[in-house]
Order: structure tokens, then sequence, then C-alpha cells
């Protein structure tokens, strides 16, 4: 109840957006300020992974993770290999390290096709109602009913396998998650003041979708495919195991599976060193895509499909 | 009420048969000749035209309007491939495995019981643990208690189920053989794989059940029960679980195609002849009419699961049923 | 209305305090008063001025891990309920001193029925009651409630929102409590339905003579009911006296500055006015 006629400074005072309270409330939780540093060495890792990886194609060398040195199969972790050698003598250490790489990679390139997918139909479906959305909300029905390894298996089958396969086949199950959230979002929105207003002022449909409700939803796509990328990456492991995993390149899923028979000589390493990447990256991202969520929509927590 | 109800099985139809024809598309359509695959490599033509009559392949995909024009009867348009699929799965024919030449049906029937025995009690005790622990959580909220389960439940989902299985199977059957590693004769067999599956999952299962009930905790009429003088079990499990039930019984749903996904895992690792054993073998050799049924059966699940529990969240709450 | 010198409720100097990450809030700053049985008490304050804490912390319902009780002590009929253990609590709350609240719609469990909720009031205190269902039936017509048997197999949803903090009142009255806390009861109801709600209280305390404390921001619904007002300003009591004198002849600014801001019907006025907190807060140093 500050009479602001009198009080300048109060109209002065720094403007509170969304993504600044969010920030600040971000900033108070320690554990995921930590977590996201740990992410942002992981990104820095998969940028010097790629940068080996097109180092070694442009030259047309054969890159170091992939030397093989069979006089030291399966050694143990020592000054020259600090996590050991695999069945065929390659370095582990540098095999994870790429295996950043692919994990990013299947992220970003799964995602590319689940937001656009996702986005675009939640935001019809939500926006236009009856007809359009009775449809896409069948569509989605459909697409979800299937559970989703059989659906990904299903596609990496007919398109193709390895990296091609297992994102087209991820990225064409993903998208009903986040197509139901913004949905539901675009429903709620489709109600307020602001956009019978724009309406008002004679904005067609496509702009008031794009460019007055887009905008109030998009944090929702920052925590999806936070709280996505993880899940992608533990994905892609029981898709290795069921032999539509990569080829060629050494991703943690095929490490892991590679693994498993040596286990059982006793020979560990390459699992924990596998499971030991994969389970910071994909801690890290869980905490943080949490943390994200508390700050940006808490009532994100219980809605359907967000669960993980 | 009731208008809904027959509202929400109608939606069950379209559902199935959208769901055929997204599989049909991806195993028909979209992967190009179905008999080319079968062919498998250094395949003639005559034999991928044998292929093809056996299977019904060269007839069109969906309308047969080549023989509406021949036999001049409106019926002989649904003569293609994809409504002699409908006829047959409301059948419940599904056909042959090219593996072993069984019949479909047949396989699936046998798989049920084992993959059930390892697939419900996974379900039955992780729920039980999970809410258990919730309720914990709920009651000691803002303790260290509560904290270490977070910690602990968002640990355990960091770790790849598969890591889980080769562990377990590595310390507690060829280690410390307490368990045998591959079969399926006794009950001694499914213990540990149950017990994978459970710890393999409560992670996650934890970690969502206490956010329903730390949800429930903090809404106005926990205030009011504890300002009328009840005790703090009285609130939980009085109060707070019969709201939270709402929320837990229209999700408990999304737990199936876990199970579904475990076990896959599970049975192939432990040898246990269920379904996803089957469909693990079928993806390894290719047998496409048995993958296309399993998706089909998959879904088919799904899909009553989802309508069981609508009704049942119907029916509980209150709001919903007397308006 | 019953009149004896005994005093009900003796609030000391009472702290509390919220530790968050940005420092300690102090809700409550050392606040002291008291009750006589069968008095009206209003406390009014704008929205932080601790008044609603200090409604919840006499049974200690103010959740202590973000809150801590820093000090002071509520003496209720000879006992100091911040020393008391949890069952002595459990043994006042509901049955000594009862609670409605603002938003009846979610205060009211929505998978119980009206019956059954009333009930627990009854099954928590009064063991020897012989048939619930008609002790029901009877707490539901004292608030007013028509058809209460029919009403009693209803869920919350199926009640207006006056009806609603009806049954509300019926629970908290249901053991013949000596304190009756009502935390701005009629703030999220519509006007014609506030007006019904306080005469409800107003007979009442006729009828039943507790005491109540009325907590508020509103002076309107104030004046016809209470005997003392204490008004509350950012954790502090800054006037206290009995209701007539406290608004004819206002002693603090901010208490003049409250009542100078309910809008008058028929008054020619080109602003309304409003508040000036730094003022208040200097007037408050002095």
């Amino acid at each position: 109840m500050t009479d602001t006629a009198a009080n300048p400074a109060a109209l002065a005072a720094k403007p509170q957006t969304l993504w600044s309270t969010a920030w600040r409330q971000f900033r108070r939780n320690r554990l995921a300020v930590i977590c996201l540093g740990i992410v942002a060495i992981y990104v820095g890792v998969f940028l010097y992974a790629e940068s080996v990886y097109w180092f070694a194609r442009l030259r047309d060398i054969v890159p170091s993770y992939k030397v093989a040195d069979f006089a030291a199969r399966n050694a143990h972790p020592s000054a020259a290999h600090w996590i050991g050698t695999d069945f065929a003598g390659r370095d582990n250490l540098a095999q994870l390290i790429q295996g950043v790489r692919i994990a990013f990679e299947i992220a970003f390139l799964t995602s590319a096709i689940l937001i656009p997918l996702g986005f675009l139909l939640g935001a019809l479906a939500g926006y236009f109602g009856r007809w359009v959305d009775n449809t896409i909300i069948w569509l989605y029905s459909v697409v979800d009913s299937v559970p989703s390894i059989l659906s990904i298996i299903s596609i990496s089958y007919v398109v193709g396998r390895g990296m091609k396969g297992i994102v087209i086949g991820m990225g064409l199950v993903a998208w009903v998650g986040l197509c139901r959230l913004i949905r539901g979002e675009y429903l709620k929105h489709k109600q307020r003041a602001y956009v019978a207003a724009a309406r008002a002022l004679g904005a067609g449909h496509l702009t008031v979708m794009l460019r007055h409700i887009a905008p109030n939803v998009l944090h929702i796509i920052i925590i999806v495919f936070t709280l996505a990328f993880p899940r992608f990456i533990l994905t892609e492991v029981i898709l290795s195991y069921l032999g539509v995993g990569i080829t060629g390149e050494p991703s943690w899923g095929v490490m892991i599976n590679d693994a498993k028979q040596r286990l059982w000589l006793g020979v560990w390493w390459e699992l924990g060193g596998a499971t030991a990447a994969m389970f910071f990256l994909v801690l890290a991202l869980n905490i943080v895509g949490d943390a994200l969520r508390d700050a940006l929509d808490p009532k994100l927590k219980t809605a359907e499909s967000s669960k993980a | 009420m009731t208008a809904y109800i027959i509202r929400r099985l109608l939606t069950v139809i379209p559902i199935t048969l959208g769901v055929l024809l997204l599989v049909f598309l991806i195993y028909r359509v979209i992967g190009g000749d179905p008999a080319v695959r079968l062919a498998g490599k250094n395949a003639t033509p005559a034999k991928i035209e044998q292929i093809r009559k056996t299977f019904g392949y060269d007839k069109p995909k969906f309308f047969n309007w080549q023989e509406v024009a021949k036999t001049s009867s409106p019926l002989a348009a649904f003569d293609s491939q994809f409504w002699q699929i409908v006829r047959q799965f409301a059948q419940l024919d599904f056909g042959k495995s090219l593996q072993s030449n069984q019949r479909i049906s047949r396989m699936m029937a046998d798989g049920v019981v084992p993959s059930l025995c390892i697939t419900t009690p996974i379900f039955v005790i992780e729920l039980m643990v999970a809410i258990a622990l919730a309720l914990l959580c709920a009651f000691y909220r803002n303790t260290w208690i509560d904290r270490t389960f977070v910690v602990i439940s968002i640990i355990g989902m960091s770790i790849s189920g598969l890591v889980y299985i080769m562990l377990g199977q590595y310390f507690f059957s060829f280690e410390l053989g307490w368990f045998p590693v591959w079969g399926f004769e006794g009950v001694n067999y499914i213990l540990l794989p149950v017990a994978i599956g459970v710890i393999a999952g409560i992670g996650g299962s934890l970690r969502f059940y206490r956010t329903i009930m730390l949800d429930e905790m903090y809404q106005d009429y926990v205030r009011t029960a504890f300002a009328k003088g009840a005790s703090h079990k009285q609130v939980l499990f009085k109060h707070v679980l019969k709201n939270a039930a709402i929320p837990i019984l229209t999700n408990v749903v999304v737990a199936i195609p876990f199970l579904y996904t475990g076990s896959l895992m599970l049975e192939s690792f432990f040898g246990i002849p269920g379904l996803g054993r089957m469909t693990v073998d079928a993806i390894y050799t290719g047998d496409e009419p048995v993958l296309f049924a399993m998706v089909f059966i998959g879904s088919v699940i799904f899909v009553i699961a989802n309508l069981i529990t609508d009704l049942c969240y119907t029916w509980a709450d209150p709001r919903i049923r007397l308006q | 209305m019953q009149t004896t010198n005994d005093t009900l409720l003796s609030v000391r100097n009472l702290r509390i305090s919220f530790f968050t990450d940005e420092g300690e809030v102090r809700a409550v700053d050392g606040i002291s008063f008291s009750m006589k049985a069968g008095e009206t008490l209003a406390v009014v304050g704008e929205s932080g001025s601790g008044k609603s804490v200090t409604a919840m912390a006499l049974t200690r319902l103010v959740p202590a891990p973000p809150a801590r009780y820093v000090g002071g002590e509520i003496i209720f009929k000879g006992h100091d309920t911040l020393k008391m253990s949890g069952e002595e609590l459990r043994k006042v709350r509901g049955a000594q001193i009862s609670y409605i609240f603002q938003e009846p719609s979610t205060s009211l469990n929505p998978v119980f029925t009206i019956r059954s909720q009333v009930a627990e009031a009854l099954e928590l205190h009064r063991r020897d009651i012989g048939i619930v269902d008609a002790e029901v039936e009877r707490l539901l017509a004292l608030v007013g409630i028509r058809d209460a048997r029919l009403r009693m197999s209803d869920y919350p949803h199926q009640l207006s929102g006056g009806m609603q903090q009806r049954v509300m009142i019926a629970m908290a009255l249901a053991c013949n409590p000596s304190l009756l806390v009502a935390d701005e009861p009629t703030t999220a109801l519509d006007v014609t339905i506030q007006a019904q709600i306080m005469e409800l209280l107003k007979e009442l305390k006729q009828k039943l003579g507790m005491a109540i404390m009325l907590i508020t921001h509103n002076f309107s619904i104030v004046a016809d009911i209470a005997d003392n007002i204490a008004v509350m300003f950012r954790g502090k009591i800054v006037e206290y006296g009995p209701t007539q004198r406290v608004l004819r002849d206002p002693q603090h600014p901010y208490t003049k500055a409250l009542l100078e801001c309910i809008p008058r019907l028929g008054a020619h006025k080109d602003r309304l006015k409003t508040i000036n907190h730094a003022e208040i807060e200097a007037a408050l140093k002095r």
C-alpha cells in the first residue's frame, strides 16, 4: 500500500520478472548450484570430446580413443590408462569422454524433434480446442499407450539402427509429455484477460499463440528438457542392451553392456567408470531440473507426465 | 456420471484402432517392404515374391479398390492388409512366429504366468514400501530423515536398471551363490529378480509419492485437523492418506510401462520364460509378427489400465462422483 | 453473558520468529494482552502484522521448523501452553480452544462427509456421548443449517461458502470450548453472508458464553461484537483498549490511519487514503 506518487523510489525499483525471481530462488539452493556446476563441467567435456572427434575425422586419422592395443587388453588402472583398458586395449577414460559427447548429442538431437513437435501440437490443441484438441488428444493417447521401449525399438528397427534410429525413436515418443503440459498451459492462458485484450486489439490467432502466450510457457520447455536429458541417457543404456544401440562409437550404454561379460572375470573398472560418469551427470541434471521446477512452477511437480 | 463412464469406455475403441494403425504404419509402411526385410540378405526376387504372397503383403495396404471394381462389392474394399490385421487381432489371432512357427497367441498364453510372477510382486511390494516411506517423510518433514530419503531416492534413480541387474546378479548369484542365476523352476528363482526390480524402481516411486504426501500436508484441512486436536498419526493415516489416494491412484498406472521394461531385462537376464524374454528374443531375431503382436498387447494393457484407474479415480473423489 | 473476573488467557511478552535464508523475521515481537472469560477481543491489523501467527500460537499450531517460539508465555487457565507436552496440547485443541479459519472450502476435508468431520471433533474429546449422530444434528441446527439430517451426508463441496463456514463453527463448538479463535472468518465470503456469519457468532456468544478472539483486517465487523480491540503492526501491539474508546479516540497514528482508510458511504472524497508505513515506523521508534 505504498503511495507511489509520494515515493518515486518504489516506481524505479527493478522489475521482478519470473526469471530473476526464479534465479534468486534457485541460487539459494546450494545443492542445485553445485549440480549446475557439475553440468557445466560436463558441457566442457562435451565440447572437448566433439573437437577430438571432428579433428580426427577431418584429418582422417584414428582418434586416440579408438587406438587398439591388444597387448594391453583389460589392463588394470595404471598411470598410462587411468581407468584401464577394454577388451581391445582401448583406453577407457578416453572412451568415457566420448561417451559424454554421445550423451549430449543424443539429448540435443532428440530434443530437436521432441520440442518442436510437443510444443506445436500442445499449443494447437490448447488454443483451438474442439476437434483440433480431440484429434491431438487421440494422437498422443495412441502414442502414449504403446510402451515406450517397444515404440522406440520398432521405429529404429525400420528407420535404421544406431544414432538415427535412437534419436528419431525417442523423439517421436517423448513429445507426448511436453505436449500435455503445453496444452494445459494454453488452455489456461486462453481464458486470461490479456489474451482477450490482444484479440480485441486485432491480433490474429498465430500472433496470440506465439507472441503473447508462448513466452509464458517457455519455462516449461526448459524444465522438460532438463529432466528428459537424464531419461534419454538411461534409455540409451537399455536400447544398447537390446541391440538397438550405437555402433562404432563408445556410448555409455555400449560400454556398460560390453562390460557385462568381463564383470564375471573380476574386471570391474570399465563398468564402474561408465556407471560413475553417467551417474554424476544424471544425478546433477535431476537435481537441477527439480530445483528449476521449484523455482519456476512448483505446480508442475504433480502434473501428469512430469513423472520421470 | 454414467454418461462420463460411457464416454470414457467409448474412447477405448478409437485409441486401440489408432494403436493398430500406428504399429501397422511402422512395420508395413514406413519401414519399406517387409518382405525384403524378412527375406534377409542374399534373397532372390522369387523368394521375396513368395514371402509376399504367403503373408499377404501383395495386397494393398488400406483399401482394396481394385477388388471393388472387380467384384462390385463394397465390402471388398476391406480385403487389404490393414483390415486383415484388424480382423485377425479382433479374434486374438496374431499369426505365427517366424522363428519357431508357433502360434503367437499360444506363446503369449504360455508367457503370461511367468511374467506375472515377477511383475506382480514387484509392483505390490514397491507400492507398499514407497507409500510407507513417503508417509514417514511426511511425518518427519524438514528433518534429516526426510532429506536423507530424498537423497537416497535421487541417487537410486540415477543408476541404470541394467547396472542394478548386473551387479545384483554378480554379487548375489555369482559371488555369494545365494540365488540361482538362471531359470524358472521354483520360488527361489524369482526372489532375486523381484528384489532387484524393487530396489531399482523404489527411488522414482518414493520421490513421486513423497511429493504427493507433502502436497497434502500443506493443505488447509490438515491445519484444521490439528486444530481439532488430532494427533500426527491420525492426521497422516486418516486425513492425508485418503486424500493422497486420489493422485496415487491416477498415477499408479504410470508404473505399468516400467514393469514392462523391467520385465524385458529381468526376464532375459534371469532366464524367466515370460513375455519379456519373448519380446527380447524377437528383437534379436527380427521376428516381426511377434513384435507386432507384443506392441499391440502392451498398448491394450495400458489402455485398459488407464481406463480402470480413471474409473477408480472418478469413484474415489467425491467432488467428481457427486456432480 | 457470564461475567467472572477470572483471567482466561494471559499472553506475556510473546515472541515468535521465522528463520529464513534472509535472516530472522520477527513475526510476533513481544506482545502482551489478556482475556477474561466470555470476553470478545478483536485483533486488527494488515497482512503480515502477526495477528494470525499470534492466534495460531495459542495452541502451538505454528509449524515449528520454519518458526521458532523465541520467548514469552501463554497462560491459559493457569497453564503455559508453550510448555505443554504434545498430549496435553491435543487435549486443549478443539476442546478448550477451538479455531475457525478463513477459507472454509479448503479448511474442510474434501473426501469426508460433514457428519464424519463434526463427529471427529466429538470422538476426539467427548467419548461419553451416546449417539454421535444426534449430537451432530443438534450442532448443525445450532449454527443455523436447515435440514441438518440431510446435510450431514453431504460433502463439503456440495455446500455454499456460508454453509461451509457454519459447519466449521459447528465443529469448533462441538466440545464447548472456553475460547473460540476466529481467524478472518468472513474475509472469503461475500458481504451479505459476512453479515449472517457475524450475526451467528454474536448469537452463539450470547447463548454459550465462550470468549472469542476475532482476527481481522476489517474494522467494520468489529464494532458490533468486540469488547476490546488490539491493533497490531509489524509484530507489535500499538493500541489496546475497549472498542468504543479505540474507535472514537484512537491514540496511535497507525490506528488513526487505519480508521481513516475505511471508505464511508456518502462521503465526498477525491482520493482514498492510504497508509505511509515509513511514517508509522518512525512514530513507533519515538
